[in-house]
């Protein structure tokens, strides 16, 4: 089945304009945005949508704390809808909506969505690395530019906290055609659909029912630059940092994440491995260490020769 | 503004009228570079307690400098995983720490500025 991935994860949140704000500033674009909520864009049209919790055009919720109520997978043409259709129809029950779009749940309770993609191609280079042997950034092309847009370029991947994460496995392998790329021991699987070849578009990690929900969800920026840039500005506007910046091992992703009023983590994420079926899946024990190749933390510009940094400043900051 | 001592070791934390009615605020009182302190006020009344949330073992829970509360400003909301606590008494009414509560803190009002009371 042709899933390229997420195309849009819809939120019922209890602070719709704090929740706008956010979404403005951590780089997304609104669309058709008023006081009740609406669609935040990435350059590629892939988007983060919230309503008011009470909103009645929302799916259920999930009866914990987890704003998440649905997401919206893109597939690549109408043959996979009907095959995804046919598919979920032998033992759910699956909605045609008015837009065309398919509406299920999975076997975990999270409402599905599938639609005709509405990804735009993009067009735009990567970071360039130049290193001996290897130039890669043309030359008189400096890479710094404060005023560099660093905007999200597309929804990577959402992570489930799930009560049974091999019987959610199983439903993403079996029944929508998911390949396990990687497994973290105690945590669970990293997911790929057949529509892409990143790492990972979905990520399962074992948790009590009472926790069930959205961990967090991330967009591919342009490189570990724009992460550090982008996270920075974050930073800079006092939004909290949860973890990182750094760089993943199973999938080799450079990540950010920061807390949100979205009830989830959100993440700037960059660089991710890419797979295809000669791709043998590597499992190891969950662990800080199997977590991450290196972290680093945040902490106020400074220079040799200015005054000391980090804690003897902080009490200035408030 | 930097912290005056008070008596003893109390360490001031700002004037009364500087924590919004309704509203919260965040303080780093042993200069960690990272506020650990959430002082909630209700009128007269303040409620502190540590900025951990019990799910993570001690992260920051605002999503940005003093935003603690949900909408209702009823609730302290850890804005990693949008776990609910109790403003007065710091038990989780929902989310990943359901049952736990937030570690109190002890403050001091005198002449309408707030001190920390080391305990």
């Amino acid at each position: 089945m042709n899933i390229i991935g997420p195309d849009a994860l819809v939120f019922g949140v209890d602070d719709v304009a704090a929740c706008a704000q956010y979404l403005i500033d951590y780089g997304l674009e609104p669309v058709d945005v008023d006081d009740k909520g609406g669609r935040f864009e990435a350059l590629d049209g892939t988007a983060i949508v919230i309503r008011h919790k009470d909103d009645a055009t929302l799916a259920a919720g999930l009866g914990t704390a987890s704003m998440l109520r649905k997401t919206v997978y893109g597939v690549a043409d109408a043959q996979a809808l009907a095959a995804i259709a046919a598919e979920l129809r032998q033992d759910r029950d699956v909605r045609t909506l008015p837009d065309g779009s398919l509406e299920t749940v999975d076997d975990m309770g999270f409402v599905l969505g599938f639609q005709l993609t509405v990804r735009r191609p993009l067009d735009l280079p990567a970071e360039a690395v130049n290193a001996p042997g290897a130039p890669n950034r043309p030359v008189n092309h400096t890479a710094v530019d404060e005023n560099a847009p660093a905007r999200p370029r597309t929804l990577s991947h959402v992570v489930y906290f799930v009560p049974d994460a091999a019987k959610a496995e199983a439903f993403y392998v079996e029944r929508l055609g998911f390949a396990c790329t990687d497994r973290l021991l105690g945590a669970g699987p990293f997911l790929k659909p057949a529509g892409t070849i990143d790492h990972h578009t979905l990520f399962l990690i074992q948790t009590p029912p009472f926790m069930k929900g959205c961990e967090h969800f991330t967009f591919h920026m342009g490189g570990p630059t724009e992460v550090l840039q982008a996270g920075t500005r974050f930073v800079n506007k006092g939004y909290q940092s949860f973890w990182g910046p750094g760089r993943h091992k199973m999938g080799s992703n450079w990540f950010w994440y920061f807390n949100s009023p979205l009830g989830c983590h959100v993440e700037y994420d960059a660089d991710m491995d890419l797979h295809d079926d000669r791709w043998t899946a590597r499992a190891i024990p969950m662990s800080a260490d199997a977590s991450q190749l290196f972290l680093f933390q945040q902490r106020d510009k400074w220079a040799p020769g200015g005054p000391p940094p980090g804690a003897a400043g902080a009490g200035e900051r408030h | 503004m930097r912290p005056v001592p008070a008596s003893g070791t109390d360490v001031f934390l700002c004037r009364l009228v500087d924590v919004p009615d309704g509203g919260s605020r965040g303080f780093d009182p042993a200069r960690t570079g990272q506020d650990t302190v959430v002082v909630v006020r209700r009128g007269e009344r303040l409620y502190a307690w540590r900025d951990a949330c019990p799910h993570h073992g001690g992260t920051p829970m605002a999503w940005r400098k003093d935003a603690y509360l949900n909408a209702a400003r009823d609730r302290i909301v850890c804005a990693a995983h949008g776990a609910q606590f109790d403003i007065a008494t710091g038990i989780c009414t929902l989310g990943p720490c359901l049952g736990q509560r937030l570690q109190k803190v002890v403050l001091d009002v005198r002449a309408n500025e707030i001190y920390l009371k080391e305990t």
